[in-house]
């Protein structure tokens, strides 16, 4: 595993891998064991992702040369224009 | 040039007056046709709207529009330049039916009248739709709309942008769904206008934008480009084939939602997914974070499941397993191996003794044999007999040879006085001869001698005892004396002895006599 975190989406795709090798029986017990460790630890990442409890926004913004910046968002609410 | 009200009596005037120009003679045809156009730009309203089917028509590559409007009995020319043809919406086309607006002059070096077009509209569509119907034709044809080109949709989006009004309605509900149904999410605004000159070109350039810095921004997963409902002028900017192009070329998948659930746009057609409205495309982009925790729960327990059926299984088996004889007795391989083991390790005893017996006599029997032919002495004595033969020998020849030069000087001074010239020369090469076949002999007497000698000195390295050192085996002399110790009678404890191996000597103190009887038969009966 590299030092990027995992996305949610390739966590789970790593935890059916683990879960279809472990059915499947093409590796031995004591790996089954370690895989389903490491699966473990999976869930607990996805979990992880999933407990975060408010949406982070932010505005993004074009400099003068040309590169965006993302800046955090308020929200103030009673600003519609068009509906 | 100045236009007078309309008049037709002044038409009826002019046309039974004669001519201005000239007396009753005949008219130039610049004349003519000064007069035509006199008449009908005085005649005409200067505004006409006119009701036809487009034909002919040509865009010229200076940007100017030639057509001819017609119907069922006439045609009419006509012109629209670059300046007036930029703000078409639509494409003209042949056979279209439209209303022009503009005003009839004459074009004096052809001869002909022509609409100079100022305005173009479609009959029986609105403008805004036939563009729309256009440019959706125009990209269809294209593929832009294909489904081979649509990209699927993140089920797990952790990062999305969204390309709209950052007061809009659009906003509001976009973000409250999210909120609502997946808040573990990242969302990035690229507010742009939406409506109004300008706005499509905004929303271009948000669309690209964003793909282009979608690393930088960390990944993005998912694009909503929309706006709330309006009317079609306010959703025009989505029907721009720039915005069209941007979603079809940005490398995000994109969702679009424009207005309510009638409106769609070219946009719409454009993107990965059209939704009904803003909430929708919420509701498209993410799932329901309590279903996905439930999954992941279920998830877990079948990793569980599948791990203890797998332990289950191999512990059957091992049950099976345990059953079987060879793990009723498992030492009987291992005792079969041990009694191989000892029979071998018997009869490598026994080898190896038999041939440090067998070699031990060798060299007992060779020992005196040695020390008879006491080779050092006798090569050397050979040596010496040889180089002192080798002395005598060119000693005699050389004491021979003076002898014969001188007797054939004598000779030759009387043969000098018998036959001067004759035998002399023959005599002498004789001789050259005789003296060259003897050193050639000399020669080989000596090499044969010294390949003997060097064979003997083979055959004594051979022999010696030095040889039988570098296979390991010593000496051991006592230190005063030097006697070779060949009897544990000889030794007694703390004695120094010198002991010869094949590189050099070392001394040693003797402890421990009976140590010296390593195997089961001493050395001493054997020798």
């Amino acid at each position: 595993m590299g030092k990027r975190k995992l996305t949610f989406e390739e966590a789970l795709e790593q935890l059916e891998t683990i879960a279809g090798q472990i059915e499947q029986g093409k590796i031995g017990l004591e790996e089954s064991i370690g895989q389903y460790e490491r699966g473990m630890t999976l869930v607990k990442q996805c979990r992880e992702i999933l407990s975060k409890a408010e949406l982070k926004i932010q505005l993004l913004q074009q400099r003068a040369d040309g590169t965006v910046e993302a800046a955090p968002f308020d929200r103030a609410p009673g600003m519609e224009k068009d509906s | 040039m100045a236009r007078q009200p309309f008049d037709p009596n002044r038409i009826q005037a002019r046309s039974t007056k004669p001519p201005r120009a000239g007396g009753g003679g005949p008219l130039t045809v610049s004349q003519v046709t000064a007069l035509v156009r006199e008449a009908i730009e005085s005649t005409l309203p200067p505004t006409v709207h006119v009701a036809g089917e487009i034909s002919n028509f040509k865009r010229h590559s200076s940007g100017h529009l030639y057509f001819t409007l017609k119907d069922s009995f006439s045609e009419l020319s006509c012109v629209m330049w670059r300046s007036s043809a930029g703000t078409l919406k639509f494409e003209p086309t042949d056979g279209l039916a439209v209303i022009a607006t503009g005003g009839i002059e004459v074009f004096e070096r052809a001869g002909r009248y022509q609409l100079y077009t100022r305005k173009l509209e479609p009959r029986g569509v609105g403008t805004l739709e036939l563009a729309f119907r256009q440019l959706c034709e125009k990209l269809s044809r294209e593929g832009l709309f294909d489904e081979r080109h649509k990209k699927p949709l993140p089920a797990y989006p952790s990062r999305i942008a969204l390309v709209t009004s950052p007061t809009g309605a659009a906003l509001t509900d976009i973000l409250r769904t999210l909120e609502r149904r997946y808040p573990c999410l990242e969302v990035i605004i690229d507010p742009v206008r939406v409506q109004g000159p300008g706005a499509a070109e905004e929303i271009a350039d948000a669309i690209r934008r964003l793909n282009a810095n979608d690393a930088a921004l960390g990944g993005i997963d998912l694009l909503i480009v929309g706006r709330g409902g309006g009317s079609l002028e306010d959703l025009w900017a989505f029907n721009e084939e720039i915005v069209a192009r941007a979603i079809f070329t940005g490398r995000i998948p994109t969702i679009s939602a424009v207005g309510h659930e009638v409106d769609v746009t070219v946009a719409d057609l454009v993107a990965d997914v059209r939704a009904a409205t803003p909430t929708a495309a919420a509701e498209l982009a993410v799932p329901v974070r309590e279903e996905v925790l439930a999954d992941l729960s279920t998830r877990a327990s079948r990793l569980l499941r599948a791990v203890q059926s797998r332990a289950e299984l191999l512990a059957t088996r091992l049950t099976a397993v345990r059953q079987r004889i060879a793990f009723r007795r498992p030492l009987d391989p291992v005792h079969r191996r041990e009694q191989l083991v000892d029979e071998l390790s018997g009869r490598l005893h026994r080898s190896l003794n038999g041939r440090i017996r067998s070699s031990r006599r060798r060299l007992d029997e060779i020992e005196p044999v040695i020390q008879r032919i006491a080779p050092h002495t006798h090569l050397r004595k050979q040596a010496i007999g040889l180089r002192d033969a080798e002395h005598r020998l060119a000693w005699a020849l050389s004491v021979r040879l003076a002898e014969t030069t001188r007797a054939f000087d004598r000779q030759t001074q009387r043969l000098d006085h018998v036959s001067p010239g004759g035998v002399l020369p023959r005599l002498t090469d004789r001789l050259e001869r005789a003296a060259a076949g003897l050193s050639t002999a000399m020669h080989h007497r000596l090499s044969l001698h010294s390949q003997h000698v060097r064979s003997l000195e083979e055959l004594l390295t051979a022999m010696g005892y030095r040889s039988v050192l570098s296979r390991g085996f010593s000496i051991t002399r006592t230190r005063k004396g030097r006697r070779v110790v060949r009897s544990l009678e000889q030794l007694r404890d703390r004695q120094r002895v010198a002991t010869e191996i094949a590189d050099g000597e070392f001394e040693s103190e003797v402890i421990n006599l009976s140590q010296l009887e390593l195997f089961d038969e001493p050395w001493e009966s054997e020798s």
